[in-house]
C-alpha cells in the first residue's frame, strides 16, 4: 500500500514499478516520459497491459473528479475498515477528505 | 472502422464502441444543455488540458464551436479538468453563485469527467485525441427525478431503496448502491453513461467484490487496483 504514495517502494505486484510509472506519466505532462513508460509497461507486463492500464487510469480519472466535485462522503463501513491504512498513508490530509469528515468527525 | 483503429495496442471492441458512442453523443442535447453547449464544455475541457500540458492538441479537433460559456462556468470546467485535488466545496459554491443550478452543475461534472476519462485513455495508448463531433439540434430533455433529496453529497441524489422508490429501482436495480454510483443521479442520463464506462473500463459492477475477478486479459486484479490506487492518490481523492 505504501507504494501508492511512494512509487519507489516495492508494491509486491508483478510489473508494479512499470505500472506505477505509467500511472504517473499518463496523467502527467511529460509526453516523453509517458512514451517511455508505455514501452516499459508493454515490455514488462505485455502489450495487452497498455490498453488495460490506460482504461483503469481513465476510469479513476473520471471517478476522482466526480467524487471530488459532488462532495460525496466515504461509506461508513469502508471508513471504519480503513482507519489504520489512512493514518499510515496520510490520506486523511487530502483536501477532499473534508466531504467525509464533516459527516463523520469521529472517524479520523 | 473502429474509433481506435490506429492504436498500436489491441483495444477491446466493447470499450471501443462505448467510447465512440459517448464521444458522438456529446453532440446531442442532454438533460439541461443543448448539443452546442455540451460541445462548448468539451472544448473548454480540452483547451484547459492543452494549456496545462496534460494533453497534446491533435491536428483534427473537429468543428469549432460558436457558443461562448460564461466565465464562471469556464473556471469550474478548467479547475475540475486539470486540478481535481484542488476542487473543494468552495469551488462548488462558486459555480452555484455563478448562476449554475445543481442540475446543470451535475451535467457539467459528468461531461468533464467522462471526456477527461476518454482523453486519458487515448493518450495512454498513444493515439491523438479523437475529434469532437458537430453539434446536433434539439432541446434538452429537462428530466429531473422526483425522488432526489439532499443526502450527504453537496448536490441532491436519488436515495437507495426503499426511500428512492420506483426511480431508485429503475436506475439502480434492487441492490444497495454506494455514493460513487449514485453521485450523478440528479441527472440520470449522466449517471448511466458514467456507469457504462465503469462497466467496460474497470469491471462489471456485479463482480466488484469478487476478489480475483479479472476483466482485462493480461492484467490481473492486483495490477488493476495498483494503478487505480495510484491515480486516485495523485488526484488526492479521499473517497
Amino acid at each position: 500500500m505504501a507504494a501508492l504514495l511512494d512509487p519507489e517502494q516495492d508494491s509486491g505486484v508483478p510489473g508494479g514499478g512499470e505500472i506505477l510509472a505509467f500511472a504517473d506519466a499518463v496523467i502527467g505532462s511529460d509526453r516523453a516520459a509517458l512514451d517511455q513508460a508505455r514501452q516499459n509497461l508493454a515490455d514488462s507486463v505485455g502489450s495487452l497491459a497498455v490498453p488495460a492500464a490506460a482504461a483503469i487510469a481513465a476510469t479513476f480519472t473520471k471517478n476522482d473528479r466526480i467524487a471530488n466535485a459532488v462532495g460525496i462522503p466515504s461509506e461508513l463501513k469502508m471508513l471504519r475498515n480503513s482507519k489504520e491504512i489512512r493514518a499510515e498513508l496520510g490520506i486523511n490530509g487530502f483536501r477532499s477528505s473534508a466531504s467525509t469528515f464533516k459527516h463523520y468527525p469521529d472517524e479520523r | 472502422m473502429t474509433l481506435y483503429a490506429d492504436s498500436q495496442y489491441p483495444v477491446r471492441e466493447d470499450l471501443d464502441a462505448v467510447h465512440a458512442g459517448q464521444l458522438d453523443q456529446l453532440a446531442d442535447p442532454g438533460t439541461w444543455g443543448t448539443g452546442a453547449q455540451r460541445l462548448a464544455i468539451a472544448r473548454e475541457v480540452r483547451q484547459a488540458c492543452y494549456d496545462s500540458g496534460l494533453q497534446e492538441e491533435p491536428e483534427d479537433t473537429g468543428p469549432l464551436s460558436d457558443v461562448e460559456l460564461p466565465e464562471s462556468v469556464c473556471a469550474t470546467i478548467r479547475k475540475l479538468a486539470v486540478a481535481p485535488k484542488d476542487f473543494v466545496e468552495d469551488s462548488y459554491e462558486e459555480a452555484r453563485n455563478g448562476g449554475l443550478t445543481d442540475e446543470e452543475y451535475v451535467e457539467i461534472v459528468g461531461i468533464v469527467s467522462r471526456l477527461t476519462d476518454m482523453d486519458v485513455f487515448a493518450r495512454g495508448i498513444g493515439v491523438p485525441l479523437r475529434p469532437l463531433p458537430a453539434a446536433r439540434g434539439g432541446r434538452p430533455s429537462r428530466v429531473r427525478p422526483r425522488a432526489t433529496k439532499k443526502e450527504m453529497a453537496w448536490v441532491p441524489t436519488v436515495p437507495n431503496l426503499p426511500e428512492g422508490g420506483e426511480e431508485a429501482a429503475e436506475i439502480y436495480g434492487e441492490d444497495y448502491r454506494p455514493y460513487i454510483i449514485r453521485s450523478l443521479s440528479l441527472v440520470p442520463d449522466e449517471m448511466r453513461r458514467h456507469l457504462e464506462l465503469e462497466e467496460v473500463q474497470y469491471l462489471p459492477m456485479k463482480n466488484v467484490f469478487v476478489k480475483d475477478f479479472q476483466h482485462h486479459e493480461g492484467f490481473t486484479r492486483a495490477q488493476v487496483e495498483l494503478i487505480a490506487g495510484r491515480v486516485s492518490a495523485l488526484n488526492e481523492c479521499f473517497y
